[in-house]
């Protein structure tokens, strides 16, 4: 069980901070998402993370040691940056052969991890060729050539068209289901809102929300049944706080609708309406990066099952 | 530090401005012979062979650039994240590129040498001249040659961790060959047979570009050589471990 962990983590560019005090912590068996606008020092992180940036102050740690202190970091770590580079005139063959053997993996692991990124015909081909897609799906072999216990990826969306999305988000999948850790970038929630488990949003450097996707939403989801006091009585036995309104409607908190939806279905109540809470995730992720606000919400852990937001 | 070695060897085999260099090279290296070799007057015959055989030692200039590209064309194409994420230790990364670059520089300078006694060889031969090859001065200056060629190479990576903005560094590099070391020579005087390109010269047992005597001799040269390698690579190593990728 490999852990992603910030701790009170500051660099400075001059003096410009291009993160502060940040602290968070991604877990194994999880998809995270760490969201925040462009220039909000996502990539800084993540550069720290990986030993390529020097933290000013406070600790980046890869299951609790410094990246530059693993024996064998592609063994524990596979990540894509944004700015992580290919050279156009190698074929990506060579290109991942390079790789491996700098990693001291098997070479017999590029032709796997190009089969699990759907590139297999490719192998021969000069990576100046390839299209955005084709060379998200190399980065993302690379990555993955040393079999990781975590997995980084740096806007992952960026190039991939919905078909490659859905791809991503099923590899993704089976990766944290297998427990290992993902952490995903994005400056866009709807482009991972339906990937990821928990979010770290962050704005100017500093955190804003860490927690559970679902609790980020101020809104509730709301339903409607035929049969409130039965659903309500199954949701609050799985401890989403809920609100009967009127005499079909719930008002359910801390759930997404997908949530909410398998479980009436299980139970056999039928649903005359299921509104998500999505639209008021979008917001709530907008009023948490927007330049002017300063403070959102309370400091500290929310409700139980939600997450903390953070001044 | 074996598998960083062969690595770097991999990485060089396989993109094509490595063997566009060499190539190169030796286009210089036949053409620089043939016009030294063919416009001679038959008396001087005798000497040219030298004088021709000079060349090796310039297509140092060339695993100069190879050693600048293997570090700041990394930084460049950005592949340089992957590489220190796959050796974080970032010291080792350079000792490991320098340690290649020396001996691609050492290949340059082998085929390049080969080429110019062929080269040389057949031009004395269509002239009516001769050509020793037991004659010591020959063999100094081709071994000399030889040898630049490899120190200029791992210089190269020095340089190319210094200045890691690609254009920026074989510019610098360039400049300071074809027109900074002159002038700081002239604000030197006799120190100036110290500097970089003369030491080389000195090394290869040809002349210097403005043809100053009382250089350095062969074994000074390759010193003076050998002790600016250690410290472009010290440098690059230290800056190198203190810079951030961003």
């Amino acid at each position: 069980m490999t852990e992603l962990s910030a701790q009170v983590l500051t660099k400075r560019f001059g003096g410009v901070h291009a993160v502060e005090d940040l602290s968070f912590t991604a877990p194994a068996g999880k998809i995270t998402g760490f969201l925040g606008p462009n220039g909000a020092g996502k990539t800084t992180t993540l550069k720290m993370l990986l030993g390529l940036v020097e933290p000013s102050s406070g600790e980046a740690l890869v299951g609790g040691r410094h990246y530059r202190e693993l024996p064998q970091p592609r063994r524990v770590l596979g990540a894509v940056l944004e700015t992580t580079g290919v050279h156009p005139g190698r074929r990506a063959g060579d290109h991942l052969r390079i790789l491996a053997g700098a990693a001291g993996l098997a070479p017999g692991r590029v032709g796997e991890v190009l089969e699990q990124v759907g590139l297999k015909d490719a192998v021969r081909r000069r990576i100046g060729g390839f299209s955005m897609g084709m060379r998200q799906r190399l980065g993302l072999a690379a990555a993955l050539l040393g079999d990781p216990e975590v997995l980084v990826l740096d806007e992952p969306a960026n190039g991939l068209d919905p078909e490659g999305m859905a791809w991503l988000r099923k590899l993704l999948r089976g990766l944290a289901a297998e427990g290992r850790t993902v952490l995903v970038s994005s400056h866009v929630l709807s482009e991972v809102a339906q990937t990821v488990d928990d979010v770290i949003i962050i704005n100017k450097g500093r955190l804003r929300y860490s927690g559970p996707l679902a609790g980020l939403a101020a809104g509730p989801v709301v339903a409607r049944t035929s049969r409130p006091q039965e659903l309500a009585g199954l949701l609050a036995g799985r401890s989403f706080r809920v609100e009967i309104s009127g005499d079909s409607a719930l008002n359910i908190f801390g759930a997404t609708a997908e949530e909410v939806g398998e479980a009436a279905a299980a139970a056999g109540i039928p649903l005359s309406g299921l509104a998500g809470a999505g639209a008021s995730l979008e917001r709530a992720f907008l009023k948490l990066t927007s330049s002017d606000v300063e403070s959102t919400a309370a400091t500290g852990p929310a409700a139980a099952g939600m997450g903390a937001y953070h001044e | 530090m074996n598998k960083l070695i062969g690595n770097e060897f991999l990485k060089l085999r396989t993109v094509r401005s490595g063997w566009m260099l060499l190539a190169a090279a030796q286009v210089m290296v036949i053409a620089g012979i043939s016009g030294a070799v063919a416009r001679v007057p038959t008396a001087q015959l005798s000497g040219v062979a030298v004088k021709g055989l000079g060349h090796i030692g310039l297509i140092s200039l060339f695993t100069l650039v190879l050693g600048i590209v293997a570090v700041a064309g990394e930084y460049r194409h950005r592949t340089i994240i992957d590489t220190f994420l796959s050796e974080p230790r970032r010291g080792r990364v350079i000792a490991a590129k320098t340690a290649v670059y020396f001996v691609a520089g050492l290949g340059f300078g082998i085929l390049s040498a080969a080429t110019a006694i062929i080269t040389t060889t057949i031009w004395l031969a269509a002239r009516g001249g001769s050509f020793d090859l037991g004659s010591t001065e020959i063999w100094r200056t081709v071994l000399g040659g030889i040898a630049w060629n490899a120190m200029f190479g791992a210089i190269g990576v020095g340089v190319g961790a210094l200045i890691r903005n690609l254009t920026g560094a074989i510019v610098a590099a360039l400049a300071w060959i074809a027109l900074l070391e002159g002038i700081a020579g002239q604000l030197l005087g006799g120190a100036g047979r110290w500097l970089p390109y003369r030491s080389g010269a000195a090394l290869a047992n040809t002349p210097s570009m403005d043809g100053a005597g009382g250089g350095l001799s062969q074994w000074q040269g390759g010193l003076v050589l050998a002790a600016y390698a250690v410290l472009f690579i010290v440098l690059a190593v230290s800056v190198t471990i203190l810079r951030d990728v961003t």
